[in-house]
């Protein structure tokens, strides 16, 4: 299976990543701020998700619509007063406002899209499993063990409707909520006899003897570091720079933007820049050959 | 030098007041291969569990185990885990983690060893064990073979001195275990690891084991290498003997002359020199008669996929059953042999083709009418069907009937059970109670998915025996299978399910006379003697009469 | 093994009100970031508590059980979709094993599950959500096994999910929604959520209710199981 650039990263470099961007996300409310981190957003989101990513970004912009054009009734304040409804000012700060709520909003979403692609459940436990040891090992049996239960589950429920006890949808609630707490008692006795055996193949496999290392596939490399030192070296100028402020009710106030906003734009291309690098890499590549 | 002693050793679990083990004294060299077998619950895994401190049962117990001349209690805990590697029956219960190099390196990550030094062990033994191309899956989507491989590997990345495997091959294929055997025998072979191993399913494992310890409700009875103690169980009529090699029983019970023959090959060369070169004057038992009746079970032309535009999982399926046959599909894995059963109980729709149960067409029956007092289904897994906290009430929940109750119970010989809690019971007791659930609807077809995975050989005598029961009831049979020794021993009818669809059919005498390859060890052997002979009993039979032709 | 309780008490008395105060600076909806953060900071503790204990095999594998069934349970009543078992489970798991089981399974199964349908800014929310009803449960019924009378358990559920958890997993909406934090807006986001919570509710009260019973032998006949395999000095 194909990983972009960044997602071959050490999880560090993509959490802090992560963390930089979804954190400035939230609380910038400057609309270049905003707009620059959410088509970056949706540019990363398609490139790892490709043609299936789109029916995800058309979902999100109904759901925009939707938040600006209902804040206005929530919030009543400003000054350019639209129209009255029902009495109530629908104001064109409070529109405004909600613009960038729903971009927001938006760029939440789309982030957190691509740290479920990136940051995937190995990554996690490599990044915090010298940190939390026996919940990361627990978070990682549960991982396991959630389709396996969903798999044997099904196959429960096919056993008994194969001898005259399953359910359909047609049928009172009190025979199908028997039939529910039927599979699901047999899944528990089944589950719960598994686990002895787990319990012993952990214990005949060592653990409780010592301190638990914890491998993993990933090692930080000298890019890796530079890569990290970029992030925090970027989001440190962010800071420092300002000219991100903004407010919208009673009064629209927009700050001009600085070389701070230069320095949030490159953070937010580092993935896109990486891939867009390999891909002319690797046109260059056939190209010479 | 020894590595394992065991002086004496008698158990007794808590509750229970007979002794579960009585005076074992055994010891075992390092670099052995050693086969313990026995009959369920005759003890095999509560003495493998002593060899192994963090496993060992509570109760009480008396005599000694010594692991390299130590007492086991006095070996530390990490100096076990790694130096003891245990491997159980269930492939999916002993995996821990998701990823499956995660899981190789569980064991070396409990015992604290440095990232470098796993991340070699852990290479080292994916090349070992060929799994570099599933190195990145998650573990929940490999199959039941690749599960155990990866236990396997995951113990041996730990590096142990001797490995103990409590029939690791219990719940896979033929295919899959005849690859997990082998890979042992190459572990003890090119790596010198000493093996303690139980197996229902010999055959393959017996001519590679240096010996063969027996037990007996609790006793060591035969510590002997493998064609001794073959020959000790044979002459004193053991029940387990079943599970010994297919030429081993036919050159024990025809009293042949010589060295016991461990494998078809050897015994072809025995039957070789019985004839000395002549042709056997009789070469064919009577065929077993075609069973008549009309059929209970029609699938005309019938295709199936599970989704659009996945490819067919059936493909132009037709096969008809008659009233009150066993009727064997045998063939191998991800044919659609289970999804065939699946069409015939309705739960899988074909968009082309006809099923017919009793001479009605599935689609006819109103919904549920089906499974009242005519067609039901045994699952491969029979814990599927157990939702209660007694066999009592697992039999209730099917029928209010006392009587009835009664009757069925007596037939799956289940009545002894009737307090237990069904996961307490041994594979074959769970078999034999979900048997006894599902006839509680008074089939007149029974569907079995791969009955009898997991059985020893005395649990499968008395399955077939109920079998035998149910059919002589009229009641249709039909399983699927890949135990192709049960099936030519007690079906009626066996039919080949290869690539969607049936490619032949036939009596067993027929269809696996006709067989070459995928056919019982017994006709193997003697396939260039005699023409329809299958079974063990078979050839026996065929020998006897020839000797007496003879003489 | 006795913990030093020096750590819960920094959290909860230092590093929290630091979080308010500081995060009241950020300008703009300062509560977004600030109110994520507190949620993790009270869920630390737990964590660490749960970390320093050094736990056992089978503690480990309970609770990965229960909370891989909480989360699987859906399938279970794939005909009854509407019907919400997952808190059920968890505040069983509560009952039978204590607060501190309960809150672990409710906030793993959460986090677990959430690697399946996607994370999001709801994830720290519903894994102290779900983990607190796990702790609730176990705080009420654990130490008290005459208490739980099917009905007690229904109705405790049902008030339980309506009162208490429901609004916490609204409080997700609230913080990272609203324009502004306003008595007004905040009521409007918690009254909207009441239909759910209340469906919700009866789900929990009645998994709850028919639930308990026969989870808590096969609990307590599992655990007995295990002290039978068990050679523990």
């Amino acid at each position: 299976m194909y990983q972009d650039p960044f997602s071959r990263c050490h999880p560090a470099v993509n959490f802090c990543f992560f963390l930089a961007v979804i954190g400035f996300g939230v609380v910038v409310q400057h609309p270049a701020y905003a707009a620059a981190s959410l088509t970056c957003g949706c540019v990363y989101y398609l490139l790892l998700r490709g043609r299936q990513g789109l029916s995800f970004l058309f979902g999100l912009t109904g759901i925009m619509l939707a938040i600006t054009l209902l804040n206005p009734l929530l919030n009543t304040s400003g000054r350019h007063i639209l129209f009255r409804l029902l009495g109530r000012p629908y104001t064109l700060e409070a529109l405004c406002y909600g613009g960038i709520l729903a971009v927001i909003f938006a760029l939440t979403f789309v982030w957190f899209g691509c740290y479920s692609q990136v940051l995937t459940s190995d990554k996690f436990t490599a990044l915090f499993g010298n940190l939390i040891p026996a919940i990361s090992l627990l978070l990682v049996m549960v991982l396991r063990q959630i389709p396996a239960f969903t798999r044997k589950a099904k196959q429960i429920s096919l056993a008994r409707g194969a001898i005259g006890k399953g359910t359909g949808e047609n049928q009172p609630f009190r025979q199908r909520l028997q039939s529910g707490v039927g599979i699901l008692s047999a899944l528990t006795d089944w589950a719960l006899e598994g686990s002895i055996v787990t319990a012993d193949s952990m214990r005949c496999r060592g653990y409780g003897c010592a301190r638990r290392t914890n491998f993993s596939l990933y090692r930080m490399t000298g890019r890796d570091v530079l890569l990290l030192a970029c992030i925090g070296g970027l989001s440190l100028v962010v800071m420092l720079a300002g000219g991100m402020e903004a407010s919208y009710t009673p009064n629209l106030y927009i700050s001009y933007i600085s070389y701070g906003f230069a320095a949030y734009c490159l953070l937010l291309l580092i993935p896109p820049v990486m891939y867009l690098r390999e891909r002319i890499l690797w046109n260059r590549f056939k190209f010479e050959t | 030098m020894e590595q394992i002693q065991i002086r004496n050793l008698s158990f007794s679990y808590p509750d229970s007041g007979c002794d579960c083990l009585k005076d074992v004294s055994l010891s075992i060299q390092k670099g052995e291969f050693v086969l313990l077998c026995g009959a369920s619950g005759c003890g095999k895994t509560t003495l493998l569990r002593h060899l192994k401190s963090v496993l060992t049962p509570r109760g009480t117990r008396s005599g000694t185990v010594l692991y390299c001349g130590m007492p086991l209690d006095q070996v530390p805990p990490a100096g076990q885990a790694q130096a003891i590697g245990f491997v159980m029956q269930n492939p999916d219960d002993q995996i821990v983690t998701d990823k499956v190099w995660h899981e190789l390196a569980f064991g070396l990550e409990n015992l604290g060893v440095p990232r470098d030094v796993i991340g070699a062990r852990v290479a080292e033994m994916a090349s070992f064990f060929g799994i570099q191309s599933w190195y990145h899956r998650e573990t929940s989507q490999l199959s039941g073979g690749q599960k155990q491989l990866l236990n396997l590997a995951s113990i041996m990345a730990m590096q142990p001195e001797i490995l103990i495997l409590d029939e690791p091959t219990g719940q896979l294929d033929p295919i899959a275990a005849g690859d997990f055997l082998n890979t042992l025998k190459k572990i003890n072979r090119e790596l010198g690891t000493t093996v303690l191993i139980t197996e229902h399913r010999v055959e393959e494992i017996f001519p590679a084991v240096d010996r063969v310890l027996v037990m007996e409700a609790g006793r060591l009875i035969v510590d002997d290498s493998p064609r001794d103690a073959g020959r000790i169980l044979m002459e004193k009529g053991h029940p387990i003997r079943d599970m010994l090699p297919a030429p081993m029983r036919i050159f024990c019970e025809s009293a042949g002359e010589g060295q016991v023959p461990l494998t078809v090959r050897e015994g072809r060369s025995w039957l070789d020199a019985f004839f000395a070169g002549n042709r056997p004057s009789v070469t064919a038992l009577p065929p077993r008669p075609f069973p008549k009746g009309g059929e209970a079970v029609k699938l005309t032309d019938v295709w199936f996929r599970y989704d659009r535009q996945s490819p067919d999982v059936l493909k132009g399926l037709t096969l008809s059953v008659p009233q009150g046959c066993l009727y064997a599909v045998v063939g191998s894995n991800g044919g659609g042999k289970s999804t065939a059963l699946r069409t015939v109980c309705g739960i899988c729709r074909p968009y082309r083709g006809k099923v017919e149960v009793l001479g009605k067409e599935l689609k006819s029956y109103a919904r549920g009418r089906l499974f009242e007092h005519c067609l039901t289904m045994l699952p491969q897994d029979p814990r599927n069907l157990f939702v209660k906290q007694s066999v009592a009430g697992e039999l209730a929940e099917m029928n209010g009937d006392a009587e009835k109750q009664k009757k069925v119970a007596a037939l799956c010989e289940v009545e002894h059970l009737m307090d237990a809690n069904p996961y307490d019971l041994s594979g074959g007791e769970q078999q034999r109670v979900a048997l006894a659930k599902v006839l509680l609807t008074d089939p007149k077809v029974l569907l079995l998915d791969e009955p009898t995975k997991g059985l020893d050989c005395c649990f499968k005598k008395r399955f077939a025996s109920t079998l035998k029961e149910l059919t002589r009831k009229r009641i249709t049979v039909i399983m699927v299978s890949h135990d192709i020794e049960f099936c030519a021993e007690y079906a009626d009818l066996a039919a080949m399910f290869f690539d969607g669809s049936v490619i032949a059919s036939g009596t067993p005498g027929r269809f696996f006379g006709d067989n070459s390859f995928y056919t019982t060890a017994a006709n193997r052997m003697s396939r260039s003697f005699f023409v329809n002979a299958v079974t063990a009993r078979d050839v026996v039979e065929l020998l006897r009469e020839n000797r007496g032709g003879q003489r | 093994m006795k913990q030093s309780p020096w750590l819960n008490i920094l959290f909860l008395f230092v590093l929290i009100p630091a979080t308010l105060f500081l995060g009241r600076s950020i300008p703009g909806r300062w509560y977004y970031l600030t109110s994520t953060l507190v949620i993790v900071e009270i869920m630390v503790p737990f964590f660490v508590s749960f970390e320093r204990r050094r736990p056992e095999a089978r503690e480990l594998v309970i609770v990965g059980v229960m909370a891989a069934l909480a989360a699987a349970s859906r399938v279970a009543f794939a005909v009854m979709p509407y019907l919400k078992v997952i808190t059920g489970i968890i505040m069983i798991t509560g009952i039978a094993f204590g607060p501190q089981a309960g809150f672990l399974t409710g906030a793993i199964a959460a986090f677990a599950s959430n690697f399946f349908f996607g994370q999001g800014p709801w994830t720290p929310w519903q894994m102290f959500a779900y983990g607190f009803a796990g702790f609730w449960a176990g705080l009420v019924f654990h130490g008290h096994p005459s208490w739980r009378k099917p009905w007690v358990l229904g109705l405790f559920g049902f008030f339980s999910i309506l009162l208490l958890v429901g609004p916490m997993l609204d409080s997700c909406t609230v913080f990272t929604v609203l324009p502004k934090l306003s008595l007004a807006n905040v009521l409007l986001i918690y009254g909207q959520g009441v239909p759910v919570n209340t469906i919700h509710g009866l789900g929990c009260g009645l998994t709850l209710l028919v639930l308990t019973k026969p989870l808590l032998q096969k609990l307590s006949r599992i655990q007995r199981k295990y002290g039978i395999l068990e050679d523990r000095q």
